[in-house]
């Protein structure tokens, strides 16, 4: 008991009450009988510099937030649509580009089958998403590929998937943040030079506002999605207004219309399945509803699997809507610097150029792939901490920062898009070839491992699920391998980058097993105390209070306690005898004199010949040391402290003790 | 629903056991001190019998004592309200709570009544209490465990506390 401990009188005479003040209740609360829990106040640095430290992290990145804050929303079918959205929804801006890109190629007659290629990737994207139905069905826990490989195929392919879906979110971020930037220089042309510097500043700022933990489910989120799609259906009806009621657009002379059947003969074909391969990159995202299943309200599995249908409906009218109104009017990508994208071509086609309408459809437009790039920052981590959870990386990616973010993850996302945007010079179709390779081999391994689920569980009426499941399997096994075929070479970054990941992953989840083996106990063992001597080994550089601390330290724990002094000063050996047998008596000390002066050395040599490390004798060194009590002093102390707790990192059968000094104790001995 | 018609007070005390009538009391006072943001006091007396002095550590270390009031913080922070804990020594517990009221100018004191299923079951009041309400210097809640054949019928505690909280419950 502190404080004041009079007794308090009552309102009647004998009546008397003593409080009590409790010493821990500042930093610690009894949660259970003998469980305390760490408060706010104990997280908190106590150093001067750490305080600091710690002060700009708050300011910059919120205070810090305790487990049970965690807040679990479940989402409606509305904000789901919107959050999980984003990322497949705003393929649609770049997708018709990288369609037109290629089919332009082929000359202008070839642009105008940029819609039955359109037409052909919805139906893609109609196969993908009824098998992705069933796999809301199945894993109403989540079905990211990850997990329905690991469950269905084990290890290896599950780390093939997880490899894959690392790189599609890191290509995720880089390819929306910048196409939002492209969004952005086409409505503002003189920003141009800076696309790279907006890039990695969105990046940078998404990484901060994550790192924060910002949640997902608010509506501010879902917002940009519903303006995104409301503004493009309107341009897309506008479009269509356009052309067929007021005849406007471009039309196709008769010669155009022969040279497009020509076209289909020869080199023709090709050109559209690379066409085909290009626009594929419109299915990103697709998986990312059956993977969120649980996020939403129950019935999770039948509300993820109807708003998985909505959004496949909306992503295909979106982008068959857009490439249909870009044919019609001829639009074509432009090559040069700073020039518009098909996306805000179409835009100023349909609502004028420089026009309010324009901007605020090019604002929603860069605000949905911000969006889509932010949803990776929340996927990203998670799926890097299921990973350290699982021992396949270090372990350090599954703590959560002082926000219940994956604050590293979050990090190295954010480093290596923002790398990416870089090393591209923020052209998005420079990137979309490493995109699309990665997301249709999860396509495929998550398919393969419900036809897998189907063949094992068999549940009844399994047979057209499994159909339904194998034919998607099949298909977006074919897309994978024509989209890395015709991409190729860069393509070809990802089929090596997955394979390498792998090997890296499964080193890593080896040398976590081998490590826990070594360390684990086995169940039946009872350890009993240990039988062995223990000798007490003191380097002593002078006679001092830190070195008389250590010295009695290492009496209290054993019997056999020597000081060992190195010095390379022959002559005042004698001197430092005499002192420390008067001074410290009782405590043999070893002088070894150093000819050549190096002082660790020696005493590592000595060891080895007065303590050599056995199982019969346990070898503690006990190193005296003085507490700094500035920055500056750490410079002028314990060098040699350091140098000898460093050489004896490792060294078996030998345990090495700190003993500080602090500047207080000197005072009390002054006393 | 719980009934709350209470006059407004600015500072309740809490008197708290350990017992399951804490967690209940200190909801309750939640519910009761969120519209005017009253402050609420848990307080805890560990009784010192007259073989020890009174000054006498005895409470510091407790680890049970200083439970009682940590879980008790907990669940008001759980219900959105912060309390304030104190932890006396005193020779009678009732005597300490009043005084403690008292000192801290309370307007309300709030006690928990056990319910004791032995032999046939009955509210044991004990003599903490009677001696609270014969000298409380404000007003008196006492919240009531839920009787055990109610709860099995499937009323909630919330809801039985609720129940003796009528104005003729208003002690």
């Amino acid at each position: 008991m502190s404080g004041d401990r009079a007794p308090l009188p009552g309102r009647k005479p004998g009546d008397r009450r003593v409080r009590v003040e409790r010493p821990h209740a500042e930093l610690f609360r009894y949660s259970a009988p003998g469980v305390l829990t760490a408060r706010q106040k104990a997280h908190e640095e106590r150093g001067r510099v750490a305080r600091a430290v710690a002060r700009a992290k708050a300011i910059m990145l919120g205070r810090p937030l305790a487990t049970e804050q965690e807040i679990d929303e479940r989402l409606s079918k509305k904000k789901a649509l919107a959050i999980f959205s984003s990322d497949a929804i705003s393929s649609s801006a770049y997708a018709t580009e990288e369609i037109v890109r290629v089919l332009v190629l082929g000359g202008v007659a070839a642009l105008a089958f940029s819609v039955p290629v359109a037409i052909a990737i919805a139906a893609l994207l109609g196969i993908v998403a009824i098998s992705y139905r069933q796999v809301c069905y199945a894993y109403p826990t989540g079905g990211g590929s990850y997990s329905v490989s690991k469950r269905n195929f084990g290890r290896r392919a599950s780390l093939v998937a997880a490899s894959a879906l690392l790189i599609d979110y890191v290509l995720t971020v880089a390819v929306s943040t910048s196409s939002a930037v492209e969004q952005i220089t086409s409505a503002i042309p003189v920003l141009h030079p800076q696309a790279v510097l907006i890039g990695v500043a969105a990046i940078g700022l998404i990484t901060l506002g994550n790192l924060r933990g910002i949640r997902e489910a608010g509506n501010i989120f879902a917002l940009p999605t519903y303006l995104f799609v409301g503004s493009a259906l309107l341009m897309i009806t506008l479009g269509v207004y356009k052309a067929i009621v007021l005849g406007e657009g471009a039309s196709y002379a008769p010669e155009l219309a022969q040279q497009s059947r020509n076209l289909l003969e020869g080199a023709g074909i090709l050109l559209l399945v690379r066409a085909f391969a290009a626009g594929s990159v419109a299915l990103t995202g697709t998986e990312a509803i059956a993977t969120g299943v649980p996020a939403f309200q129950p019935p999770e599995s039948r509300n993820a699997a109807r708003t998985l249908v909505v959004m496949a409906l909306l992503l295909g009218t979106l982008f068959i809507g857009i490439t249909w109104v870009a044919g019609h009017f001829g639009i074509t990508h432009s090559d040069d610097p700073g020039g518009q994208t098909v996306l805000a071509q179409v835009a100023a086609v349909v609502y004028g150029a420089g026009t309010i309408p324009f901007f605020l459809f090019q604002a929603f437009s860069a605000l949905i792939l911000f969006l889509a790039a932010n949803t990776s920052f929340n996927a990203f981590p998670r799926l890097v901490a299921i990973l350290a959870q699982d021992g396949f990386m270090p372990r350090q990616f599954s703590f959560r920062g002082d926000r219940l973010a994956f604050s590293l993850g979050i990090l190295v996302l954010g480093l290596v898009a923002a790398g990416l945007v870089a090393l591209f010079g923020g052209e998005t179709h420079l990137l979309i070839p490493l995109y699309a390779v990665g997301v249709f081999i999860d396509f495929t391994i998550a398919q393969a491992g419900m036809i897998r689920h189907w063949l094992r569980e068999r549940p009844a009426g399994y047979l057209p699920r499994l159909a339904i499941n194998a034919t998607g399997c099949v298909v977006t096994a074919s897309v994978a391998v024509v989209v890395t075929t015709v991409k190729a070479p860069p393509s070809l970054i990802v089929i090596v980058l997955i394979p390498v990941l792998v090997g890296v992953m499964s080193f890593i989840h080896h040398e976590y097993e081998r490590t826990a083996r070594m360390l684990a106990l086995r169940p039946e063992q009872v350890i009993e105390p240990p039988h062995r001597r223990e000798r007490v080994i003191v380097p002593v550089p002078n006679i001092s209070r830190a070195v008389v601390q250590a010295v009695n330290f290492g009496r209290s724990i054993a019997s056999d306690v020597r000081a060992v002094h190195v010095t390379d000063d022959a002559a005042g050996v004698a001197g430092f005898r005499a002192d420390w047998e008067r001074q410290i008596p009782g405590v043999p000390l070893v002088v070894v004199e150093s000819p050549y002066r190096s002082l660790v050395r020696p005493f590592l040599a000595y060891l080895d010949v007065v303590a050599p490390p056995t199982d019969e004798v346990l070898t503690v060194v006990v190193i005296p040391e003085y507490v700094a009590r500035h920055w500056w002093e750490r410079l002028l102390y314990n060098q040699l402290s350091n140098r000898v707790r460093t050489a004896l990192i490792g060294r078996p059968h030998t345990v090495v003790v700190s003993v500080p000094y602090r500047r207080e104790a000197e005072t009390d001995a002054e006393a | 629903m719980p009934d709350t018609r209470t006059a407004p007070f600015r500072r309740a005390v809490i008197g708290l056991n350990g017992g399951p009538t804490d967690i209940l009391a200190v909801r309750l006072a939640c519910q009761l001190a969120r519209p005017t943001k009253a402050a609420l006091v848990g307080v805890h007396v560990v009784e010192v019998d007259w073989t020890r002095d009174l000054s006498e550590d005895v409470a510091s270390d407790n680890e049970a004592a200083s439970a009682v009031l940590d879980l008790a913080e907990a669940a008001a922070e759980r219900d959105g309200c912060r309390l304030e804990t104190s932890l006396l020594q005193a020779r009678d517990v009732g005597a300490a709570l009043v005084d403690e009221a008292a000192s801290m100018e309370a307007d309300l004191v709030i006690v928990g009544l056990p319910y004791r299923k032995k032999f046939g079951g009955d509210f044991a009041i004990g003599r903490t209490i009677p001696y609270v309400l014969q000298n409380a210097p404000c007003e008196v809640l006492v919240v009531r465990e839920p009787i055990a054949s109610q709860v099995a019928r499937g009323r909630e505690p919330g809801v039985a506390v609720g129940a003796g909280l009528g104005p003729s419950d208003r002690l």
